[in-house]
């Protein structure tokens, strides 16, 4: 029995040894967590933090932008792997926009991943007493850019929707605001811009207090440069509201320079091969480029550019043969961008003398003419020489748009404004004789259970 | 009954001796020893026709007091053939216990340090021993072994790559987000079944169009663990069986034990199976014509396909990529013996396979060492180890939106395109973004690992005594491995040459250090008393610990062709490391009335690092009865009835949240070099709970005719509470998902299985098995919106979460849509599975069979779609899906593209011819001297796998998953890998 006493008690002890231990908590190993920042916001992390803004912003704006582009027919977007763009997008057969399907549901969640990224950090700025950190200047600085990305992205996404509406207060994941119209989301991103150009305008003479910036902002690093690019979106916003007195005053106090010097100055999304980074969505060489993979310029765009046009040779390629997929056939394809590391245009000056077109039709239009001008020209056109009415000047006004933004995402949306969709050009009847379709916008992705 | 035929007997001859040994009470002592002369301790002794009787000692000696002599006593345990002594006077005697031929079938795993007679099990436990694994023909992967062999178990191949990649699913749906797979344990070693990608989403960008889970289809680790070294293997099908196992155990637990040594001579086996893999279904090229060239793909191509059909150079690439007999060898070489005190086993392995893709194949090696030592009577210790070393080139295949992978740009060739390579320089495609010959030839996807999995016990037995005895078990077990991932995308690949858009070569390396180890402790205490009834009570805590680190490094712009990735203009490296620990108790009880009735009551108590609250206890309880009717005395001793038992168990188990599910956290990211944090997307949750699996069993067991025939038939309800789901968030909130408690599934099922020896005299025996099982899920409960997930969209078809539906339901647009404005097209669930096991022997030859049959069960296939939508399918032309008989499949599909997705979902049935093995066996007789006769016997044959395929489904092969085997939503294949059947020829000598 002693033999048995010592055992028991060898095991027990072996048994007590093992359960007293405690299982140890781990946080979250792989990734930064929220709850981080929400106590003692620093310096670098405040850079990390609008370093994501930058990131996000960019994040299936390829898709957005080929979204625009296709349902516009400024071209086609073929794809060996995804159907989709060839048939959804332009409406073939009975195929209509679905509400769960990448083309709205990645572009859309990625415009308010960046507004969640931006509001998150607007409430550590808020939340927490950051006077040892930063100055007042350079809190009112980084609120600005950010409210102005905010604004921005709704804008997008509204782009996409429409009619549908957008939500706009996204503040509180938990407690969405309703979806609101889409004059009452342009009010409301109206308003954000202009908060946050308030916002810029007392963030002092310094720099943001964020070094790193990508060099599309080059020119907008600082509050008060970067206040220049908000009042351009701005002017974007009021044009697409109809104010055209807004948009004259907004355009004049953001970077527009009207002698035509520099189209091209603006803001811009930049894009590298970095494996952490994203490269230019929009570009295929040509020698990559195959019926399985290619974005073929429509025909349409080809035929209607008068001659000598020197934005249709600079912005597309001869493919040298014809491309065909789907039943659609073109032998030119877009050449906007050379590189996977080309920027991709936000805003730019070219928009800004058109938006300054635009609303000087009926304000004064020998003025938008002589803007006009300044496109035509440094398209190597002559002279406009068509009739003054508004609807003449409005058709000129959209056909410099077509080929001075070719693109860039706006030929839709500006048909769109002036109830033209129905000009668009139908390329295809399926066998049943249902035509292609032109989609007025988008439906509102099915997740958000409107 | 045989007992009560004996009775009678004994009455008789009890009256006729009474006279003379009235009243003479005596001692009988005997020693009970196995064939090798070991004693074998804790043997039942029992006088014949009474409750009188002992258990040997440690030593193998008892003794026992009778009334009078002679007597006869039953001697049995378990694992041995159970014999009857007559003592006719008092002197010893030694008894031989031989074990018994089903020794290992016999026994169930009922606690995690006990096991029990099968016959005594309230649960439907499946086993199978080695002969099962790998007597018809070896497995490429031990999972492979799975197939048909039991009912309950859907295994699924996700791609044909050499190497593995197999999913092994038990009874339905265990889970929509967590973890569907089963535990793996050997020899009390908690083995990692992770699959690890490979980092080629780099290249492909499968992931950015659509579902974002992993396309990589990288192997499975249990595919590391070589079948030859199995003695056998036990499946815990559901929470009722695996409860024990606590939280980790919700998708069952497939519990492996080694083969061990035997004391005794050292035996030898060596074996070689030599033979070859081809693809079982290519698809052929499409029934071209100048007409349809000329329709499809314009006059430039007509020309170069007329050209190409008068010269003879039009090229069938599925056949170039696809064709190839790839060459397998297997060889095994094993040695076991030892003495009383010492036994080992020790075994080594060396497995060469190609694909039937060039530069694809697996390669492994893998040693064993199991030693067993007692070093007292009452001290006995175990040591498994096992050392591998694999090498899988699993080549660039299934989804991707760059038409990089092989199988994409194959849907995009046609035969008169020239890919062919002159003096190494492969010609650009013409019709797609790569050359799948050149991927095929230059790119290389390689996993290497190095493994160590050991574990050892050590039994001591605290006190013993006639009637009861406690004995404490440890046990402890590692498995550590390293995995390396070689990626490699040379600059000269047509999609990487920068004038294409190329990034200028890519080269991903991953490596990935695991580490898990675990321990426990265990007291077991049995007890019986006078009246036969056994109580076992245990007592025990485990803890576990997981340790994961993972990097991968993705560079592209490479110098030269140097694969080395700090040789490149671009650098991005990511890790992911997972750290868990798992420490509970466990209490169970044992309750056996005379066999009549087995009753067993037990709880776990968990807790888990992976718990929102890591010190909280979860707990798990099981119950279970078994009613052996036959035990009872109502079938008198000439019943044809040897078995009837009624059994019922109910048990829980958990399933943890998904590892990021506690955490709101951000990735990083950057934009021309600033660096920046980005939502992840998920909204976690710290205090999610772990999924609650209840399962409830009821089943009957009955065997007639002296076992030659057994039925046993189970029907199983399993419940899943606190479903953890990945539920849509509103996009707008900035987040897509958050993981959510928010359901309950319900699966509930049949499995019937019937084994038969139809025949059996000395020259011939037919050995028939058959399972037939059926399961059905639904969503009983739903408290998020209802949304789709894992596939390519509605347009496409898509599994749907939904209330009150099958949690595999493939849904998509169509005219006909339901309510929830989609219409019903499918379900990726069977309708039932069936396997047919066939065993002949004939003198010295050995036939098995083994078919498996799914009866329905959907799969999405986009493959035929893809290749429609470049005009190449093999099917283009045939017109036999349209309903109007006008347009060919392809242009039908194509038509059907954002009107119906039913074209695309495809009934996904098969008949297969699983295994088949033909052998020979020349025993050491029919070789006379040979080598002085030192050869006991050399078996020859031949088997193989798949070599017969029978399936409507429009692709090659309806098993399939693009998604790899980590979720139930399997069933969606684009280009995937074709799968293949085997030839194999073996030769295997026992020396």
């Amino acid at each position: 029995m002693k033999k048995y006493i010592k055992h028991l008690f060898l095991s027990t002890i072996i048994l007590a040894s093992l359960s007293s231990c405690e299982v140890e908590e781990f946080s979250d190993l792989n990734n930064a967590e929220v709850d981080a920042f929400e106590g003692n916001l620093t310096r670098g992390d405040l850079q990390d933090l609008v370093g994501g803004v930058f990131y996000s912003s960019r994040v299936a704006m390829g898709t957005y932008l080929d979204d625009c582009g296709v349902i516009g027919r400024d071209y086609w977007r073929f794809s060996g792997s995804d159907p989709r763009f060839t048939n959804d997008l332009l409406g073939g057969g009975n195929s209509v926009l679905d509400n769960n399907t990448f083309y709205i549901t990645n572009p859309w969640a990625g415009r308010y991943r960046t507004v969640k990224n931006a509001n998150l950090i607007l409430g550590f700025l808020d939340s927490q007493d950051l006077s040892a950190q930063f100055t007042t200047a350079e809190i009112n600085g980084t609120k600005g850019l950010l409210k102005t990305f905010v604004a921005y992205e709704l804008l997008l996404n509204l782009n996409l929707t429409d009619e549908e509406g957008i939500r706009v207060d996204v503040s509180d994941a938990s407690n969405l605001g309703e979806f609101v119209s889409k004059a009452a989301a342009l009010t409301a991103i109206q308003t954000l811009l202009s908060e946050g150009a308030t916002d810029l305008a007392n963030g002092g003479a310094s720099d943001f207090p964020f070094s790193l910036i990508p060099s599309g902002f080059n020119d907008f690093n600082t509050p008060a440069t970067f206040l220049l690019a908000n009042k351009a979106i701005a002017a974007r916003v009021a044009m697409y509201r109809n104010d055209p007195t807004a948009v004259l005053s907004l355009l004049g106090e953001s970077f527009m320079s009207l002698d035509g010097a520099d189209l091209n100055k603006g803001i811009y999304y930049n894009f590298s091969e970095s494996g952490t980074d994203i490269v230019n969505p929009l570009f295929i060489s040509l020698d990559g480029t195959s019926a399985s993979q290619a974005r073929v310029v429509h025909p349409q765009f080809l035929l209607d550019a008068e001659a000598n046009d020197n934005r249709v040779a600079s912005k597309t390629a001869s493919f040298g043969a014809d491309i065909t997929l789907d039943d659609l056939t073109g032998d030119t394809v877009l050449n906007l961008y050379q590189s996977n590391s080309d920027a991709i245009p936000i805003i730019r000056n070219e928009e800004l003398i058109l938006l300054y077109a635009e609303a000087n039709i009926t304000v004064n239009p020998a003025e938008a003419v002589t803007a006009l001008n300044t496109i035509r020209t440094s398209a190597g056109l002559s002279a406009y020489t068509g009739a003054m009415d508004p609807d003449s000047l409005v058709a000129e006004m959209l056909n410099q748009r077509r080929y001075s933004l070719f693109g860039e995402g706006h030929r839709w949306i500006d048909v769109r404004r002036y109830g033209l969709l129905n000009t668009l050009p139908i390329d295809r009847t399926d066998a049943d004789g249902n035509p292609d379709d032109v989609w007025a916008n988008f439906p509102i992705p099915l997740t958000e259970n409107q | 009954m045989k007992q009560k035929n004996f009775k009678n007997r004994m009455i008789l001859f009890i009256t006729l001796i009474l006279p003379c040994v009235l009243f003479a009470q005596s001692t009988i002592t005997g020693t009970v020893n196995d064939k090798l002369g070991d004693s074998v301790p804790f043997v039942n002794v029992i006088e014949k026709g009474t409750t009188n009787g002992t258990t040997t000692d440690m030593e193998g000696n008892f003794s026992l007091s009778v009334d009078n002599l002679p007597v006869v006593v039953v001697i049995s345990s378990i694992g041995y053939n159970t014999v009857e002594i007559t003592y006719s006077s008092v002197s010893p005697q030694s008894i031989l216990l031989s074990e018994s031929a089903e020794a290992l079938e016999e026994v169930v795993v009922t606690g995690l340090a006990s096991s029990i007679k099968r016959t005594n099990s309230a649960n439907a436990v499946a086993s199978l021993s080695a002969a099962e694994i790998v007597g018809t023909t070896p497995p490429a992967t031990l999972d492979g072994a799975l197939y048909g062999k039991f009912a309950g178990a859907i295994v699924n191949s996700n791609s044909g790559a050499p190497g593995g990649g197999l999913s092994v699913k038990l009874r339905g749906a265990t889970s929509l987000q967590g973890n569907i797979q089963p535990l793996y344990i050997i020899d009390g070693v908690y083995v990692d079944n992770s699959s690890i990608s490979a980092g080629l989403n780099a290249v492909s960008g499968a992931a950015n169009g659509g579902s974002a889970s992993s396309q990589d289809n990288p192997t499975n680790r249990i595919a590391d663990i070589n079948p030859e070294d199995i003695a056998n293997i036990e499946i815990l099908k559901g929470a009722s069986a695996a409860a024990i196992y606590g939280s980790r155990a919700a998708a069952g637990v497939i519990i492996i034990t080694t083969k061990r040594g035997k004391s005794g001579e050292t035996k030898f086996k060596f074996s070689q199976s030599t033979g070859w893999n081809e693809a079982i279904n290519l698809l052929g090229t499409r029934d071209y014509t100048e007409a349809r060239v000329l329709e499809s793909f314009g006059a430039d191509a007509a020309a170069a396909f007329v050209a190409g059909q008068a010269n003879g150079t039009l090229v069938d690439y599925e056949d170039e990529i696809f064709g190839e007999k790839g060459i397998i060898s297997n060889t095994n070489f094993s040695m076991s013996g030892g003495d009383e005190k010492t036994r080992f086993f020790a075994g080594v392995t060396h497995n060469n396979e190609s694909g039937i893709v060039l530069n694809t194949g697996y390669e492994k090696t893998s040693l064993r060492l199991n030693l067993d030592h007692k070093a007292k009577d009452w001290l006995k210790f175990s040591l498994s180890s096992n050392y591998i070393n694999s090498s899988s080139d699993r080549g660039f295949f299934n989804n991707d939106n760059t038409g990089t992978t092989i199988g994409v740009a194959l849907t995009a060739t046609r035969p008169w395109d020239n890919l062919l390579p002159v003096d190494g320089i492969y010609p650009d495609h013409p019709n797609n973004s790569s050359n799948p010959l050149q991927t095929r030839d230059l790119v290389r996807n390689n996993e290497k690992v190095n493994r160590l999995i050991m574990g050892g016990s050590m039994n001591l037995d605290i006190y013993k005594n006639d009637n009861s005895d406690l004995e404490l078990i440890l046990r402890g077990g590692l498995d550590t491995y390293g995995q390396q991932s070689r990626a490699f995308f040379p600059k000269a690949l047509q999609f990487q040459t920068p004038v294409n858009g190329g990034l200028n070569g890519v080269s991903v390396q991953g490596d990935t250090q695991t580490k898990n180890y675990n321990l426990s402790a265990f007291l077991v205490h049995k007890y019986r008393t006078d009246s036969d009834i056994t109580l076992r009570s245990q007592l025990g805590i485990t803890n576990e610990f997981f340790d994961t680190n993972s990097a991968l490094i993705n560079s592209s712009g490479l110098v030269a062709s140097e694969s080395n990735v700090d040789q490149a203009a671009n650098t991005g490296v990511n890790q992911t490391r997972l750290k868990q620990e798992d420490s509970g108790f466990f209490v169970q009880e044992e309750v056996n009335f005379q066999d009549k009735l087995i009753a067993t009551v037990g709880v776990r108590g968990d807790k888990s690092s992976n718990n929102g609250d890591a010190n909280k206890l979860n707990y798990y309880p099981k119950a279970s009865l078994a009613v052996n009717l036959n035990e009872f005395g109502f079938w008198n001793e000439d019943s044809k009835w040897n078995q009837f038992k009624l059994r019922a168990a109910y048990g829980e188990a958990g399933n943890f949240p998904p590892n990021a599910a506690l955490f709101t956290s951000y990735n990083s990211f950057s934009t021309e070099g600033v660096l920046g944090i980005s939502l992840t997307g998920v909204r976690g949750d710290a205090n999610l709970k772990s999924e609650r699996q209840k399962e409830l069993e009821f089943g009957v067991d009955v065997a007639f005719f002296d076992n030659m025939l057994d039925f046993s038939g189970t029907y199983y309800i399993k419940t899943v509470d606190d479903l953890i789901l990945n539920s849509a968030l509103p996009p707008s909130s900035g987040f897509t998902s958050e993981f959510v408690n928010a359901g309950e599934l319900q699966n509930k099922g049949i499995e019937l299985a019937l084994n038969a020896t139809p025949i059996s005299n000395d020259n011939f025996q037919w050995d028939l098995g058959v399972n037939w099982f059926k399961n059905t899920s639904e969503i009983t409960r739903l408290d998020v919106e209802p949304f789709n997930v894992g596939g390519f969209g509605a347009t496409l078809g898509t599994f749907r979460i939904e209330e009150g539906s099958s949690a595999t339901q493939i849904v998509g647009i169509g005219p006909n849509p339901g309510v929830n404005g989609f219409e019903l097209h499918g379900d990726s669930e069977p309708d039932f599975q069936m396997g047919l096991n066939n065993n002949f022997k004939y003198k010295n030859i050995d036939l098995s069979v083994l078919w498996q049959w799914k009866k329905g069960g959907d799969n999405v296939n986009l493959t035929a779609l893809l290749t429609d939508l470049n005009g190449t399918s093999h099917d283009y032309d045939t017109i036999d899906l349209d309903p109007e008989g006008q347009l060919g499949n392809g242009p039908y599909r194509v038509s059907q593209l954002g009107v119906s997705a039913d074209a695309f979902v495809e009934d996904a049935s098969y008949l297969r011819m699983r295994e088949l093995g033909i052998y020979y066996n020349i025993t050491s007789e029919m070789l006379g001297g040979l080598l002085g006769g030192g050869i006991d016997n050399i078996k020859l044959g031949f088997s193989g796998s798949n070599l017969i395929n029978i399936f409507d489904y429009n692709s090659y092969d309806p098993e399939v998953s693009n998604f790899g085997g980590g979720t139930i939503f399997t069933g969606v294949e684009v280009t995937p890998f074709p799968s293949s059947k085997r030839y194999l020829f073996h030769v295997a000598v026992n020396f």
